[in-house]
């Protein structure tokens, strides 16, 4: 895996050297994402696997290699490697009901694919699946777990309880690593998060043009994966080169897919393996997934000098994370500010916080007048993927939407 | 709170709820067990392939299959608990709710976490009932719930060995007694079960068996495990010995963080851990079922239940290692989704036979 990473970022570097004047968003965010697959596979650096809610802004101040383990079984797909994961885990007992980002890195833990972290640091948010994952993983390493619990109330007392907690944790950190948390990199982490942060609103903000820049591939996993980046001068140069790309792109008048027709929302995780379907809403039905549920800013920028305080409200604002009406008040701030014409919602199979809700999530952009396809897809165990029936879903969802008034 | 003072109902789901608070309030807590023959209208809301226990609650508030409520309390003990929330707060619109963060793990900062949720809930349940809790209204409710471990406790010591009139399936009766009659009724119910004389030698020769797992509150699912010749003597269920635990009180200190750290430090659901001990529940279970002496584990899990379904290979795993004989089934809180693995149990016992 080492090698597969280390020739991947040489291949971007390639590339990006070809045009160096050209924001390149994708590949330079591709570029880091190898990057760091490579750091968490070369043996020399100090490794912490970790739950989606953990702020890595402070752990990429503490010089830690670290990342959520969904980042594994989603990579492990997108190679299209992961069948034999599967297997793995559910010969060792972990049943197909579970979630499959789950079940692939279980089963790559087992078969020694997966590096062997210092310790682990899970986060109650969003789901029970993950923690008892981790839970496993500390087990099957051997290595010392901590665990951030994220509270669903975005109140006061909840704040507190959780910034207490991130300051715990890197006391944790630090007792591992041998090094304390060196302040000045913890401020200057924290700079380039709210300068990351900003760049990123105002990408998102050009994202929502009608037509829009982006073009349903460019921004997949983005929300997901750049918190991973978070603290890093990576980060700020990812997102400014998006909105480089995007400015110029509506400066000259450039649609991410031509002759835009649909606008749509995708709901919570992407499909991770190759499929067609991206590909058949743009080219067949000029249809253009402007945004996904995760890609926007929902935190507010961070006090450099209460950094904690604001760690926490970031982890518990995720939309993900607390009631419903929250999460599927989100949505519709995304529906109206991307003037959507329909949304996709995957319904990942063996995802209970998120696909859980479906028919909730359903009424509430229904309310505002925008239909929900709500599909049954594994987002990453391709086993069972039918993109026949899959395809003639779509393709009634888009004729409907079409048929719109409004969309016409 | 003396029963005729009782004038009001408090649902609850889950082996978490601080029951001693709803009793403080003056309302008897109950249990809305997935025990019904509603129809199945949840799928419109939740998913199919969430937790069945969730679904069959909300089934019974769609239809209306319930005591009237004051309230209900519900636990964030899991995902589908958090949805069930959610979709409780759709179906039933009137009804006042309050979702409490339930942290997984018991260290002092969480007790201390929890204890402000115990006493957003005092403030909750003041508001519903329409007066103040006092520290002395908890304390008497700690000093009344005390009374069920111990009657509990001998009746599982009964059960154990044999001398329990009933069996598994009495036990379970009393239980769901205790989770959904006031508290005056179940105090006088077990009582009078534990007044019964005891027989001299075990009642039945069935095949010594743990039992753990979930939810599983059905008496008729008991019965049925004994009619394919275990006999069960001990569990380990959210629905069953998980339920009641004496709460460790000293008046002169906050009762409420007391009523917090005995909640989350008590036998643990599977959703509740020590990081220091990852999976420890494995062993648990393992060092349980030894100590009652059984001659083998059923662990019955309800479909798409991720606490327990990430944890049972390590289950297996450690009742391998010990030399425990281990029958998985997974159910939807049915009697006949466990009927229908009749052949496996059968077998199983008589494996163990």
């Amino acid at each position: 895996m080492y090698q597969y990473f280390k020739d991947m970022a040489a291949g971007i570097e390639t590339k990006i050297l070809q045009d160096p004047d050209l924001p390149n968003p994708r590949k330079r965010y591709a570029l880091e994402t190898a990057r760091l697959g490579g750091r968490l596979y070369s043996g020399n650096d100090t490794v912490a696997w970790c739950g989606i809610a953990v702020p890595f802004d402070l752990l990429n101040a503490m010089g830690m290699t670290s990342c959520f383990v969904e980042f594994v079984g989603a990579a492990l797909a997108a190679t299209g490697l992961a069948d034999p994961f599967f297997e793995e885990a559910e010969q060792a007992g972990f049943v197909g009901d579970t979630c499959g980002y789950h079940r692939a890195v279980l089963g790559a833990a087992r078969k020694k694919v997966m590096p062997e972290p210092d310790f682990l640091i899970a986060s109650t948010c969003p789901c029970s699946g993950g923690v008892a994952v981790m839970e496993n993983l500390a087990h099957l390493f051997n290595k010392e777990l901590f665990v951030l619990n994220v509270p669903q109330e975005n109140s006061a007392q909840s704040v507190a309880y959780l910034a207490g907690q991130i300051r715990d944790m890197a006391g944790f950190v630090a007792r591992h690593t041998g090094k304390p948390l060196d302040e000045d990199k913890l401020r200057q982490a924290v700079e380039n998060t709210n300068q990351a942060r900003k760049l990123m609103q105002d990408m998102y903000q050009l994202a929502q043009n009608v037509p829009s820049p982006t073009d349903g591939r460019l921004l997949i996993n983005f929300g997901l994966v750049m918190p991973l980046f978070c603290g890093t001068e990576a980060a700020v140069e990812i997102a400014r080169a998006y909105k480089d790309e995007f400015t110029a792109r509506i400066q000259r008048g450039i649609s991410g897919v031509p002759d835009e027709k649909l606008r749509l929302l995708w709901v919570q995780n992407r499909i991770q393996f190759n499929n067609p379907l991206v590909e058949l809403l743009q080219k067949e039905y000029q249809a253009n997934i402007v945004s996904d549920e995760l890609n926007d800013i929902y935190w507010d920028p961070i006090d450099p000098d209460d950094p904690y305080t604001g760690m926490a409200r970031r982890a518990i604002s995720i939309p993900l994370n607390g009631d419903i009406q929250g999460r599927i008040k989100h949505l519709q701030k995304l529906a109206r500010a991307y003037k959507l014409d329909g949304a996709i919602n995957p319904c990942n199979w063996g995802c209970r916080q998120g696909t859980g809700a479906r028919g909730l999530i359903s009424d509430g952009l229904k309310e505002i007048g925008v239909p929900v396809l709500n599909l049954e897809v594994d987002c990453v165990d391709r086993r069972n993927f039918s993109g026949g029936q899959l395809r003639t879903r779509l393709e009634a969802f888009i004729e409907m939407l079409a048929s719109r008034p409004q969309a016409q | 709170m003396e029963d005729h003072l009782i004038d009001k109902t408090l649902g609850y789901a889950c082996a978490y709820t601080p029951l001693v608070l709803l009793d403080a309030a003056g309302c008897a807590p109950y249990r809305i067990l997935p025990m019904s023959d509603c129809p199945d209208q949840a799928g419109q809301l939740l998913h199919d392939n969430l937790c069945p226990h969730v679904k069959r609650i909300l089934d019974r508030a769609i239809s209306r299959d319930l005591p009237d409520l004051a309230g209900i309390v519900l636990m964030n003990s899991c995902d589908a608990m958090r949805r069930l929330a959610d979709a409780w707060r759709r179906v039933r619109t009137n009804d006042p709710v309050i979702l409490l963060d339930l942290p997984a793990t018991a260290d002092d900062a969480a007790v201390a976490y929890f204890t402000g949720e115990l006493s957003r809930l005092n403030d909750a349940l003041s508001a519903w009932c329409g007066h103040a809790i006092t520290s002395t209204d908890i304390a008497a409710s700690v000093v009344r719930y005390n009374k069920l471990p111990p009657l509990f406790s001998r009746l599982s010591e009964r059960l154990c060995q044999g001398q329990l009139s009933g069996g598994s399936a009495r036990m379970q009766g009393l239980y769901n007694t205790a989770m959904t009659a006031s508290f005056d009724e179940s105090l006088s119910t077990l009582e009078q079960a534990v007044a019964e004389a005891q027989s001299k030698t075990p009642q039945d020769n069935g095949i010594p068996v743990f039992l753990f797992g979930n939810v599983l509150a059905d008496p008729e699912v008991l019965q049925f495990f004994e009619s394919c010749g275990a006999r069960i003597i001990a569990d380990d269920l959210c629905t069953g010995s998980r339920l009641f635990t004496t709460i460790e009180f000293d008046e002169r200190r906050d009762g409420l963080a007391q009523i917090a750290r005995s909640l989350l430090t008590r036998t643990p659901c599977a959703r509740t851990f020590d990081p220091a001990q990852p999976l420890k529940m494995a062993e648990d279970i393992q060092a349980r079922a030894h100590a009652a002496g059984a001659h083998g584990v059923i662990g019955q899990t309800i479909k798409f239940c991720d606490p327990y379904l990430d944890r049972l290979p390590a289950v297996r795993e450690t009742l391998r290692e010990a030399g425990i004989p281990l029958l998985l089934l997974e159910g939807d809180c049915s009697l006949r989704s466990i009927e229908q693995q009749r052949t496996r149990i059968e077998a199983f016992i008589e494996m163990l036979a």
